[in-house]
């Protein structure tokens, strides 16, 4: 039996413990493996909560749950950049409309497809490729983009680099608009073939919580955490920041893609105002309040913001409660992103879940002394 | 010759305007590493402020201008004591996302308490008008934002050089446990500059209400995320960095207006952003900034 | 003139300063040694209120424990701080300025000022010039007029000597000699001990956050076993 070297917490390591593989599996597994363990841990009340509308859910409750799933998709992109290397962006809704009008392009049908972007270049009107070939050959695009776009951003300082992934939003808003021919501008592209359902969008959000804890706790996430704190020190120890947040802004792009790709192809209509600043304000609220630092924030932010604003949005057309009608609220729902934004930096910045994943809360949990 | 003249003092009325927004931005974060998303909001709620003093009877252009310089250090002020001193010594991420977060509620109570559409403020229409220099034709309005941001900045210099509260906000932007240490509340330093700041954005306010002659609730979003951009240009952090990035980017901004026909005419911004990320790849530390080697001592 | 009794500075779980004691009488130039990392720093900013402490700190007779960093300098306690801390971005003649803040009375200010640049001719030199561009040696002058230039009742100098030649060490030195002279009280922290010895009234060492022995400047030179209480720490 190897001895415990892992950065879990520290564990009173008494025979009885030690023996027992079952009580405290993670002192015994590499990186990896508890990584992985970890990472379907996190996805596992995702989901529980999936089967569970599945099962009972209206058919309206299943599209919010949906646009639910897509949101988390999304919020873990975000974590993936933003926890591990200390910089807000406001630029991954871009990568989620790229991918999002990468496969509308690709995938619709041709009738749908002329009456939309007849003029489209390269001859893009005339093909319809199938939706998984599709799927793919959009995060082809959103690598290039990625990767041009990050060569810029990884080199800035941390506020630059911010600045910078809102000017980018901004520029491929841009385009989404105005690059008629290609993207419909203003107006919405339909026709996309609606083949991904609930079950699709679980599968995915249990891949991509896995793929972040990998990432997390890789040596390249762990290396960027460290340089996030002190960037001299990491220097010393050779570690290139630039290279490993370019690989964060990379990753998180696909990431964000794939969320652009599930929705348009459970929606089967895209519009570009869906990734600018409303999905910009919406993903950091989820990501703040459940914590920057760890996966599991990225969940419980989406989870808790996803039911709480479904309620606020019934007050904002002014339902009737108790017999009194209660007048059209516009702005609600965003007033209280921005309090939920402004409140948690100030008392709780590191959101609900701290620093602590929810596996590693529940590892604690089961090795305090006296547990076994 | 008359369209070469109007597009250059075009050029420099909205470099001007940049200019004057970048430097409020630019004063705040360089001695609180502060960036404040939220500068938007005071050119709104100052923009909202003469919409109000319009209403109440406030006939005169003059009176309305001081409603808007008086409102913007005001509500610059509100919003650090309220919102930004909470978090004064976070990180740099934390303050940017709460004053990200200022910005979404004070956007979303000006929608849902005034209206989510713009209202007229016409009051002052009489500052625009065409004159005449020499030959040629220009706007007055612009000759009045050039002369008003010359005066504006100069008096920004002379503050900074002169006063002691100017020399604190100075020494504060590279050290600022040491200027607690002369005895100067760190309070008084961080207001001032918020004041100064709020000054500024209230000089805009006027020049953008009577540009477009009316406001709404995301009335100062959108050239404030330019003057952040000229910051980044310009070199973030330095006065001198933001006031030059303003002054470019108003001429790139122009220049490709100019150049580019009229159906892309809706790229401009995507094409001006595009062209600044290429001078970061040149040069990440912006046209005036310094390369910091981590670990220099101080010159 | 300043009384602290029991100071403890605590960063985390590390103790910095533990139940530390000193006493200075006005007129007094008191010096405390010791070696690197002893404490020196994180006391003297427990005394000045730039770090969190426990105990007592008494100016004057008067309780400052509460008071913020910024008042106590009202009051007239100032650190000239380690590593000089000049504005240098400002010129000479700025830092001045900033350093009589707190002062509203200019005709004291411009005498001062006279004064000071009489002290140290160098500055008078470099009036116009950026502080950054001074040598160690001139930053030091620099730091410990501009300190002077609040009126202070007490300087608390914090390590003057560090990382200067020592021809420069004994010019700072003497200054500090003319200063305790003009009746000024002083607390020189200084890891030099022999040039602090050698004009300070007494002495306190410190070694690992703990004050380990106390007495008059000359009995603690003329100490053989010094050598042994400093390293020995």
């Amino acid at each position: 039996m190897a001895a415990p070297v892992s950065p879990s917490p520290p564990v009173s390591p008494s025979p009885a413990a030690t023996a027992d593989l079952a009580a405290t599996p993670r002192r015994h597994l590499p990186p990896v493996a508890r990584a992985l363990l970890g990472g379907l841990v996190v996805a596992a009340p995702v989901v529980l909560i999936g089967i569970l509308i599945l099962a009972f859910a209206p058919g309206y409750q299943v599209r919010v749950a949906y646009a639910g799933f897509v949101n988390l998709i999304l919020v873990v992109a975000l974590q993936v950049f933003m926890g591990n290397s200390n910089i807000g962006s406001f630029g991954h809704s871009a990568f989620v409309g790229l991918g999002a009008y990468g496969v509308a392009i690709l995938a619709t049908p041709l009738a749908a497809k002329k009456l939309s972007i007849p003029n489209a270049p390269f001859g893009l009107a005339d093909i319809a490729l199938d939706p998984t070939l599709a799927a793919i050959l959009a995060l082809a695009v959103v690598f290039v983009v990625a990767v041009v776009s990050g060569l810029v951003i990884c080199r800035l300082a941390g506020i630059a680099a911010s600045i910078v992934t809102l000017s980018f939003l901004i520029i491929v808003h841009g385009a989404f608009i105005h690059y008629t021919d290609l993207f419909k501008g203003a107006q919405a592209f339909f026709g996309i073939p609606t083949v991904v359902g609930l079950p699709g969008a679980i599968a995915a959000a249990v891949a991509v919580i896995v793929v972040a804890r990998l990432f997390k706790d890789s040596a390249a996430g762990v290396q960027l955490r460290a340089s996030a704190d002190d960037i001299l020190a990491a220097r010393a120890f050779a570690v290139d920041v630039r290279r490993l947040r370019f690989v964060a802004w990379v990753i998180s792009a696909l990431i964000a893609a794939s969320a652009g790709i599930l929705y348009a192809y459970f929606m089967g209509t895209v519009i570009a105002r869906a990734f600018y600043f409303q999905q910009v304000f919406l993903t950091l609220a989820m990501l703040i309040m459940g914590g920057m630092r760890t996966v599991s924030g990225a969940v419980v932010g989406t989870a808790i913001l996803t039911i709480g604003l479904e309620l606020i949005r019934s007050l904002e057309n002014g339902p009737t409660i108790l017999g009194v009608q209660l007048p059209e609220m516009l702005g609600l729902s965003g007033l209280t992103l921005g309090a939920v934004i402004v409140l948690g930096m100030a008392l709780k910045p590191n959101g609900i879940m701290g620093r602590l994943e929810l596996d590693e809360i529940l590892a604690r949990w089961l090795a305090r002394p006296g547990a076994r | 010759m008359d369209y070469l003249v109007q597009q250059i003092v075009n050029a420099l009325a909205f470099g001007a305007e940049y200019a004057l927004l970048a430097l409020g931005l630019a004063l705040v974060f360089s001695i609180m590493g502060l960036v404040n998303f939220a500068h938007g909001e005071i050119i709104a709620i100052a923009g909202y402020a003469v919409f109000f003093a319009v209403g109440l009877g406030l006939g005169s252009p003059i009176a309305a201008v001081l409603v808007a310089v008086a409102m913007g250090p005001i509500v610059a002020v509100a919003f650090e004591r309220v919102a930004f001193r909470p978090v004064r010594n976070a990180p740099p991420t934390t303050g940017l996302l709460t004053a990200f977060g200022v910005s979404i509620v004070v956007q979303n109570l000006l929608t849902l308490f005034v209206s989510p559409r713009p209202r007229a403020v016409s009051v002052f229409g009489p500052l625009n008008q065409t004159v005449f220099v020499g030959p040629y034709a220009i706007s007055s309005l612009q000759v009045i934002e050039l002369a008003v941001t010359l005066v504006a900045i100069a008096g920004l210099v002379v503050f900074l050089n002169r006063s002691l509260l100017g020399l604190a906000i100075r020494a504060a932007a590279r050290d600022f446990a040491t200027v607690r240490l002369m005895g100067i509340r760190a309070n008084r330093v961080i207001a001032t500059a918020f004041a100064l700041s709020g000054l500024l954005a209230g000089i805009v306010t006027v020049f953008m209400l009577a540009r477009r002659g009316s406001v709404e609730p995301d009335f100062g979003a959108a050239p404030v995320i330019k003057a952040f951009v000229a910051c980044v240009l310009g070199g973030f952090g330095s006065l001198a960095g933001a006031a030059v990035g303003g002054l470019m980017l108003g001429i790139l901004d122009v220049a490709i207006l100019v150049a580019l026909p009229q159906k892309y005419g809706g790229l401009r911004d995507a094409i001006t952003f595009l062209i600044v990320g290429g001078v970061l790849v040149w040069r990440p530390q912006g046209l005036l900034g310094r390369t910091v080697e981590l670990g220099d001592k101080e010159i | 003139m300043l009384v602290v009794e029991g100071l403890t500075v605590r960063y985390g779980p590390i103790v910095a300063v533990r139940a530390a004691s000193i006493r200075i009488a006005a007129g007094e130039m008191v010096a405390l040694i010791g070696p690197n990392g002893a404490g020196k720093t994180s006391l003297i900013g427990g005394v000045m209120g730039l770090v969190g402490a426990t105990g007592r700190v008494a100016f004057d007779g008067r309780d400052v424990a509460r008071l913020s960093t910024e008042d106590r300098v009202r009051l007239g306690m100032t650190v000239t701080p380690e590593g000089r801390r000049v504005f240098a971005g400002l010129t000479v003649g700025e830092n001045l300025r900033l350093g009589a803040a707190i002062r509203a009375d200019r005709r004291g200010v411009a005498d001062d000022t006279e004064r000071y640049l009489t002290m140290f001719p160098v500055l008078k030199e470099r009036l116009g010039q950026l502080a950054g561009t001074l040598s160690g040696g001139e930053q030091q002058m620099l730091a410990i007029a501009r300190s002077l230039m609040s009126r202070p009742r007490l300087l608390i100098l914090d390590e003057p000597s560090l990382g200067l030649a020592p021809r420069i060490v004994a010019r700072i030195f003497a200054h500090v000699a003319e200063l305790k002279a003009t009746g000024l009280t002083l607390l020189v922290v200084e890891q030099n001990i022999m040039q602090a010895l050698a004009v300070a009234d007494r002495a306190y060492m410190i070694a690992s956050g703990e004050i380990r022995h106390e007495g008059p400047a000359a009995a603690l030179r003329a100490d053989p076993h010094l050598v042994d209480m400093y390293i020995g720490g």
